[in-house]
């Protein structure tokens, strides 16, 4: 009985490492068949459903006789969604998105097909540089960019006018601004100048890269946790001061469905993806009576230019087990065409190559979104990172300082556990 | 099965001087042919992925491996460095805090429940068993859903009872601090395993002699008496089983702690040994040192479960005896 109980566990715990046995001849250029059945996965509700519609629409006119399936993701688990599926030949799909801070953990490890000598025919230097460049090992690239989105910040014209507010300036008046905005609504408890849940961690990297602070840096080829630096630690103390003071999200809650509670009215300010705005505009997950007080900037850094906040948005890749590798890139440059970049743009997404930036518009939305892009920073380029996020020690760091913790004790900790993780 | 149906079997092959004693039947070959299949089926789904992870568990084995890259193979280093942490021993007392104390409780919890049924009119213990079905039928994710929700911090059903009460609990996170997560945790757990060893027991206790219990009434043994020498006696070899159960259920819980992970609470100070292990392998990519510690988890398990099986085993010789005997 034992043995069978814990064979049975060990049946659970062994299958991560299934799949890796096949030994396959893919990538690079592998024909495959004439027609096929093209599986691409996206992530969550990103890409608009015109977008979807018009690339099955497309690659099924381009290519009689072949299918292609969109298949939607959750953000949330992706890359240990991604670390099973692409490694088998079977269930592999052709096509993925995968998000540009998580990309280098797959292009280090040899899960997507080489690009580069693809690359001209995708956009070459149009595409969004800093994307490419986070996907290049070695000289090769492996993913191109899909669409930049960097968080801006939403915020309730109505309650800064009753609280007589202005939009802030730089850093220290943003702070001031969310303190005040609380104390102008202590009602419900639960409301929040600035909503700041606990593992929002995505967003609490601004403020310790506008401190010049960072999470880790190379060392002369060795990584090194960079949290516990006098700078960073500014950075977590301005943090630990919005999470306390100004924040009434829950201390340990994530940054998931931000709509809910800015519905509620619970939100004077939150940083938060521009596709955010198609949540609340959307009578079923929001409140689109409430978009007329809704104004947007970009988050001020101390300086009076943009803050350093995280570079976000996607890439996609073709999958190196993928058997159908020719209809695969077909698929990618498809998504990167004008066409199709003009869809994701009209969804408020940053088009993926420079020349077709003026497609957001220029309303205040656009503009924010550009402001904030420009000095947008990535993760550290360490292959190593995946473990930092996967092992959740930076949600843990955050939600230690949102309890109050002591910062430097906490940052050192965390230190010594992203240094041990990246080497 | 296959282990410990070996144990005895290998005894009389060790001492072959005793071996005339019994004659033993020889029985036709057909049921030996008949559990051929069963035995392949289990040597394949149990067998292979137990090598493979012992094998993994010697090898350097990374992201890039399992994309195809040749793994190396380091020994025991991952066990060794394993060893040498801190934190695995943390977790490891963990585990079996929260696994002795879930086991227990949903053991009494559910005899309690058990034992109440058999005093339920049937109408009433139809109530009750459909709704412990429906609690066991639930699937995880979707009744994890729904406790998530009670438990919530801002919108939680939990906090807004307690505070109407004249409690404090307004955006109380139930989460946050290691011990109130563990109790969560528990709670859910539990409710979710009550179920199975309510109805198995139920099960049993339908089995016991009534005439046993009314003599041992008639001779003046009070209630409690008659439960603790006769009943629960009954039912000890299902109970065993129930317990050995729970035990390793207790110890493999996963799903409840990372959802709960993903909700709220600190990670670190919240981990199990499987949460561990899926944090390190698929969430961070170094399979070797997780498969170490997949191994190092199912020897726990054994050891653990050693003294229930070897009594188990008793038991059933004791059966055998009896059933020769009369």
């Amino acid at each position: 009985m034992a043995a069978a109980t814990a064979g049975v566990l060990a049946l659970g715990l062994g299958l991560t490492a299934c799949g890796d046995d096949d030994e396959s001849p893919s990538g690079g250029g592998g024909g495959g068949d004439e027609s096929a059945e093209i599986r691409v996965w996206v992530n969550g509700a990103d890409t608009p459903d015109a977008a979807r519609d018009w690339l099955k629409t497309t690659f099924e006119d381009q290519n009689p006789g072949s299918t292609l399936t969109i298949e939607e993701q959750e953000w949330e688990g992706l890359v240990e969604r991604l670390t099973t599926a692409l490694s088998s030949e079977s269930e592999t799909p052709d096509v993925v998105e995968i998000g540009n801070t998580q990309a280098p953990t797959f292009t280090t490890a040899g899960a997507f097909a080489d690009l580069t000598d693809d690359l001209g025919d995708l956009g070459g230097d149009d595409l969004l540089p800093g994307f490419v460049d986070g996907a290049t090992v070695d000289g090769a690239t492996y993913a191109v960019p899909y669409y930049a989105g960097s968080k801006y910040v939403f915020y309730r014209k109505d309650l800064f006018e009753a609280a007589g507010l202005s939009v802030p300036t730089n850093m220290d008046e943003f702070v001031q601004t969310a303190i005040d905005l609380k104390k102008a609504n202590p009602e419900p408890a639960s409301f929040s100048g600035f909503w700041f849940p606990g593992q929002d961690w995505r967003n609490g990297v601004a403020f310790v890269w506008d401190a010049g602070g960072d999470l880790a840096t190379d060392e002369g080829g060795e990584w090194q946790g960079a949290l516990s630096t006098p700078e960073s630690i500014a950075g977590l103390e301005t943090v630990q001061t919005l999470m306390t003071e100004a924040s009434g999200a829950p201390k340990d809650g994530n940054e998931a469905d931000p709509q809910a509670p800015f519905c509620a009215g619970e939100i004077g300010m939150m940083a938060a993806p521009s596709w955010v705005t198609g949540l609340i505009e959307d009578p079923e997950t929001g409140c689109p009576d409430m978009m007329a007080n809704v104004g947007v900037f970009a988050l001020p850094g101390s300086d009076g230019g943009p803050a350093p906040v995280l570079l976000g948005g996607s890439d996609i890749a073709v999958a190196a087990k993928s058997a159908n590798q020719d209809l695969a890139k077909e698929v990618v440059a498809l998504m990167v065409s004008d066409e199709y970049q003009t869809l994701m743009a009209e969804a408020g997404l940053t088009p993926a190559k420079e020349s077709l930036a003026g497609l957001l518009g220029d309303d205040e939305f656009a503009q924010a979104a550009i402001l904030a892009g420009s000095n947008a920073k990535l993760t550290p380029a360490s292959p190593g990172w995946a473990q930092v996020e996967g092992s959740r020690v930076l949600e843990d760091l955050f939600v230690e300082i949102a309890k109050g913790g002591d910062v430097a004790e906490l940052a050192a900790a965390a230190d010594e556990a992203i240094t041990e993780q990246l080497n | 099965m296959a282990a410990t149906r070996s144990l005895p079997a290998g005894l009389p092959a060790a001492t072959p001087e005793r071996r005339p004693r019994p004659p033993r039947r020889r029985g036709p070959l057909l049921p030996y042919v008949l559990v051929v299949p069963a035995v392949v089926a289990l040597g394949l789904a149990l067998g292979y992925p137990v090598l493979r992870q012992v094998q993994l568990s010697l090898q350097e084995f990374g992201l890039a491996q399992q994309f195809g890259a040749p793994a190396e193979w380091v020994g025991l280093d991952n066990y060794r460095e394993l060893l040498g942490q801190a934190y695995l021993w943390k977790v490891v007392v963990r585990s079996l805090v929260f696994c002795v104390v879930n086991a227990g409780l949903t053991l009494v919890i559910g005899m309690g429940v058990a034992l109440l049924m058999t005093r339920m009119s049937k109408p009433v213990r139809l109530l009750a068993q459909t709704g412990l079905l429906l609690a066991w039928a639930m699937p995880v994710l979707a009744a994890l859903t729904v406790w998530q929700w009670l438990f919530d911090t801002q919108y939680g059903i939990v906090n807004w009872l307690l505070t109407r009460l004249g409690g404090d609990y307004e955006g109380h996170s139930w989460l946050l601090e290691p011990l109130s997560f563990f109790f969560v945790a528990t709670v859910i757990v539990v409710w979710m395993s009550v179920p199975f060893v309510a109805f198995t027991g139920y099960a049993a206790l339908t089995q016991v002699s009534e005439d046993l219990v009314e003599a041992a009434e008639l001779d003046g043994a009070n209630g409690w008496q008659r439960l603790r020498h006769i009943v629960l006696p009954s039912i000890r070899p299902v109970l065993l089983v129930v317990g050995l159960l729970e035990i390793i259920w207790g110890l493999r819980v996963f799903t409840q702690i990372y959802v709960l992970q993903e909700a709220g609470g600190v990670t670190r100070e919240t981990n199990l040994l499987g949460t561990h292990i899926y944090r390190l392998g698929i969430a961070g990519g170094d399979f070797g040192t997780a498969a170490a510690v997949a191994i190092f988890m199912l020897a726990l398990t054994v050891v653990l479960t050693a003294p229930y099986v070897r009594t188990m085993l008793r038991q059933e010789e004791l059966d055998e005896l009896e059933g020769t005997a009369r």
